[in-house]
């Protein structure tokens, strides 16, 4: 990315005994869209409250735009108005005390914008995300969804180079989140928003992000673009936690060689430097082909379960590694008992660091 | 490594101030009392010269009587409460009564009628001889009465009718958070309405019921206006009436007086530690925190008779003794016998003639006002510290201000006088005393109703305001007191009226120069005539009701601003 926008560095955050951030780093490029992505408790909403200021760290440091947000050893913590980020809330946290102008004219009177210019800004923040027709209406007045939109344009309004999300669509049923997502995504793009954004839900992260931080138990599993965290998962936990994936036990049998616990040996790739210590590799569900394919890793099996989802179809395969699941296409079904040859490519059979 | 800490002596000295303020208000009388209740020398001695413990053993040996009194009235008020409260929440949160919303409204008002009212009242619709029971008995050919309110059953039935009403609120508060697909279960699986009641709702909310049974035991065992008003006539004593009758006797015995206080004291702090222990354990399991929608049981032609279940509490707490009160007052004589009524306002104008009721009247407004809107504001900020500053030492302001609740205002009315004897600030006797004992003895309710609203708001609310880059003080401007109006608005009514119908602490630190009105009532009931006594319960009673009236106006105008 072009120029750094924000800096994380060795950051740690404790509550009381219990450490929920220990010793996270990363950038965010300016107009970058990074997310954070992981289990609750695995200290992806703490890491942004802490750049908001929302959270006090009590390790390592925070810049923004080159700026000490926060520094341990400078000692020094910049409070949360003084930051110039901003940020839409898990809850909305929309004022219902307040109609939606006001809402999203907060920012701007704060900053102490004269009336002409008040109304020009949240007019366009409203417009970007079509609720113009709503502004005069009581927030406690609003759908979920709606809610959602003001939100945005509060967070928007006062054009601030850097936007924080707390699973901001975590509210939202799964048609209206669909949606969103592209509109999130486009608008970020248009503003040229440098967004920093967190979630639990996978999918959404790959499907929004220019990077992704897969993050576990307070420290980072891997950081990379939504096609390198799928493709080549670092760790048996982003294998597990992002899409579907089945992981092989065995060990290495040198460069490229990987021995199954059964004792079948399969050609497999690895992200990182092998250190002859690993013990498994995991194959994504939708990269296994049913008939054999020339090159690739081959074992004959038995389809055992065959499950219909519409999108797709999920076969359970009896085979020479094991059982595995298997995602294809709803076209070919294959019946239950049949008989059939996995068959995936080197290249989706990735080492696990372990 | 090294661990940044900004601001942190200031952080300290503002815990400190507070503790210390707090403290000095809340602890500081405690230790006179328990000073006093070791005095086994001259009882007048300020400060005492002779300590013993001569005084606790007395309690079991010359008060034994008192004590035996207390838990009897104690155990029949809490089992009459707990029975009332658990039918009534049943009924209302759980069936299809008719006209449910309502009822459940009603239920709230025995509480704003407060036990010494209550107890006025029923002493003139069932004290002996000159009762209206037992008027009407004699008039249709009986003899001898039937009815005797000055019993213990009858001190305990007015306790659970006038202080019960928080088993209700408890209970139906743990029935409300039980998710109705676990009794719905048991209807699919076969059980009657009755089983289901039986074996799932019952032992469901057990836990509530045994919390609620915990506390509301407690509140019996330091309750003091029922006994005052029912017992004394009977020479029944309980632990509250006979530390008010030590310190009227000559010489008045505070030793005495203090160690009954301090063991009652001790006592309810015990079962209060006990109650929130159990709903701190989680014993709670079923009860999530999140409010289910209520689907209530279909009772067909039975709910014609829940709802007159209902209504004839509200009768028993509500209507009956208002109606009594009423006709009391406005007669000559009291007689429930129609034809013999001599009608009059002479009651009402004796009552506001009196310099003395006046003043006290005026006394008690005024005290309620001052206290209540100086109280919010401490209050506001307070809770504000406890329940979203990162202050250290929260949790101890918290339990501090708390704790008065776990003293009987009766012995807390004690403790300050006690204090204020020795400590050399002359505001002995005035209302300054009052007012500080108030503002005290309300903390508890005050943050309790607060935290309430604060607790509800959503912390990001906040956070967003201060995002969007708005200071500490302009997010509180804008965002956290307009959120905060409606229950500041609340806390200030609720503050108000206890203020205005205080009795326990107003007892001891009343001088001849403050009076305040409810202890004006007991002496009145003790002095002259029932009739007057009734003129004068009315008009406080009435005083409250104006003050909420003018105030829900007020407040809906408020609200109909923030929407």
């Amino acid at each position: 990315m072009s120029v750094t926008r924000i800096e994380v560095k060795d950051l740690v955050v404790r509550y009381g005994d219990q450490v929920a951030v220990n010793g996270v780093s990363f950038t965010v490029g300016r107009g970058e869209h990074l997310t954070l992505l992981g289990p609750s408790g695995c200290g992806k909403t703490t890491t942004l409250r802490a750049i908001a200021g929302l959270e006090q760290p009590s390790g390592g440091s925070i810049r923004i735009d080159g700026e000490t947000m926060y520094d341990a050893t400078e000692r020094r913590s910049v409070q949360t108005e003084q930051r110039g980020v901003s940020m839409v809330f898990q809850s909305y946290a929309i004022w219902p005390h307040m109609s939606v102008f006001d809402n999203v004219a907060y920012g701007l009177r704060v900053r102490k914008q004269s009336q002409a210019d008040i109304k020009t800004n949240v007019e366009r923040a409203l417009d970007l995300v079509q609720m113009r027709h709503l502004a005069e209406r009581g927030a406690s007045k609003l759908s979920g969804g709606q809610q959602q939109r003001v939100a945005l344009a509060r967070a928007i309004a006062f054009s601030p180079t850097v936007v924080l999300f707390d699973e901001p669509l975590s509210n939202l049923d799964a048609k209206l989140r669909a949606e969103m997502r592209v509109e999130l995504r486009e608008l970020q793009r248009r503003l040229g928003i440098t967004a920093v954004y967190v979630t639990h839900d996978q999918e959404e992260a790959l499907a929004i992000s220019d990077r992704v931080i897969v993050m576990n138990v307070g420290v980072i599993e891997q950081i990379g673009t939504p096609e390198e965290i799928y493709n080549r998962p670092r760790s048996r936990f982003v294998a597990d936690f992002v899409g579907s994936a089945n992981l092989i036990k065995g060990k290495p049998a040198g460069e490229g060689l990987f021995t199954t616990e059964s004792g079948v040996s399969l050609k497999s790739v690895a992200s990182h430097t092998p250190h002859g210590r690993e013990t498994e590799v995991a194959v994504r569900t939708a990269y296994i082909e049913l008939e054999p394919r020339p090159g690739d890793n081959q074992v004959s099996g038995k389809v055992r379960r065959r499950l219909f989802h519409g999108d797709f179809v999920q076969y359970v395969i009896d085979s020479a590694i094991g059982p595995l699941i298997v995602r294809r296409p709803p076209i070919n079904l294959l019946a239950e008992g049949a008989d059939v040859t996995v068959s995936f490519s080197p290249e989706n059979c990735v080492l696990l660091e372990g | 490594m090294r661990v940044p800490r900004p601001r942190i002596n200031g952080q300290a000295l503002t815990t400190l101030a507070i503790l210390g303020i707090v403290g000095f208000l809340v602890l500081l009388p405690m230790i006179f009392l328990v000073e006093e209740s070791l005095n086994v020398g001259d009882p007048m001695a300020f400060p005492p010269v002779e300590f013993g413990i001569a005084n606790y053993i007395s309690i079991f040996e010359e008060d034994f009587k008192t004590v035996w009194n207390t838990v009897v009235i104690a155990v029949m008020a809490t089992v009459m409460a707990i029975f009332i409260g658990f039918a009534l929440a049943w009924i209302l949160t759980r069936t299809n009564v008719p006209g449910r919303e309502k009822l459940e409204r009603l239920m709230e008002l025995p509480y704003y009628m407060t036990p010494l009212v209550g107890a006025l009242a029923w002493a003139v619709i069932a004290g002996p001889k000159s009762g209206f029971i037992n008027q009407m008995w004699k008039a249709i050919g009986g003899t001898n009465d039937i009815a005797d309110i000055y019993t213990h059953f009858g001190i305990a039935w007015v306790m659970a009718l006038f202080e019960g009403t928080v088993a209700f609120v408890m209970i139906s508060a743990s029935m409300k958070s039980m998710d109705p697909a676990l009794e719905e279960s048991a209807r699919v699986m076969g059980a009657s309405k009755l089983r289901t009641m039986l074996t799932v709702t019952l032992p469901l909310v057990m836990p509530g019921v045994m919390g609620a049974s915990l506390f509301v035991f407690a509140e019996m065992l330091g309750s003091f206006a029922a006994a005052l008003v029912l017992g004394i006539p009977g020479r029944i004593y309980v632990i509250t009436t006979a530390i008010w009758d030590s310190t009227l006797a000559y010489p008045p015995d505070y030793g005495r007086a203090s160690a009954m206080g301090l063991s009652l004291f001790i006592v309810m702090f015990v079962m209060l530690t006990l109650y929130r222990r159990m709903i701190r354990r989680g014993t709670f399991t079923t009860i999530s925190g999140k409010a289910f929608r209520p689907r209530p049981m279909d009772m067909g032609r039975m709910a014609w008779v829940l709802f007159s279940v209902c209504a004839l509490y509200v009768a028993l707490a509500v209507v009956f003794p208002i109606a009594a009160l009423l006709m009391t007052s406005l007669q000559r004589f009291a007689t429930v016998i129609l034809s013999q009524a001599q009608w009059t306002f002479a009651n009402y104008e004796i009552a506001l003639s009196l310099g003395p009721v006046r003043t006290a009247l005026f006394n008690s407004i005024m005290l309620g006002l001052g206290v209540a809107t100086v109280g919010v504001v401490i209050m506001s900020l307070l809770v504000w510290i406890i329940y979203r500053s990162q202050l250290r030492g929260r949790g101890a302001i918290e339990y501090l201000v708390m704790f008065p609740q776990a003293v009987p205002r009766l012995v807390f009315g004690l403790a300050l006088l006690w204090a204020w004897l020795n400590i050399p600030i002359g505001i002995y006797g005035t209302l300054w005393l009052l007012a500080l004992a108030y503002f005290t003895v309300m903390l508890p309710l005050g943050v309790r109703t607060l935290a309430g609203v604060v607790l509800q708001i959503d912390k990001s609310l906040e956070e967003c305001a201060r995002v969007c880059g708005a200071s500490w003080a302009y997010q509180m401007r804008t965002v956290t007191l307009p959120l905060l109006k409606p229950g500041i608005l609340a806390a200030w009514l609720l503050i108000f009226m206890a203020c205005v119908r205080e009795l326990g602490a107003s007892a001891f630190l009343m001088g001849p120069n403050a009076k305040v009105i409810a202890p004006s009532i007991v002496n009145a009931f003790a002095t002259s005539g029932t009739e007057l006594t009734a003129a004068m319960a009315l008009i406080q009673t009435f005083t409250v009701i104006l003050a909420l009236i003018i105030l829900f106006r007020v407040a809906r105008g408020m609200t109909k601003e923030l929407q």
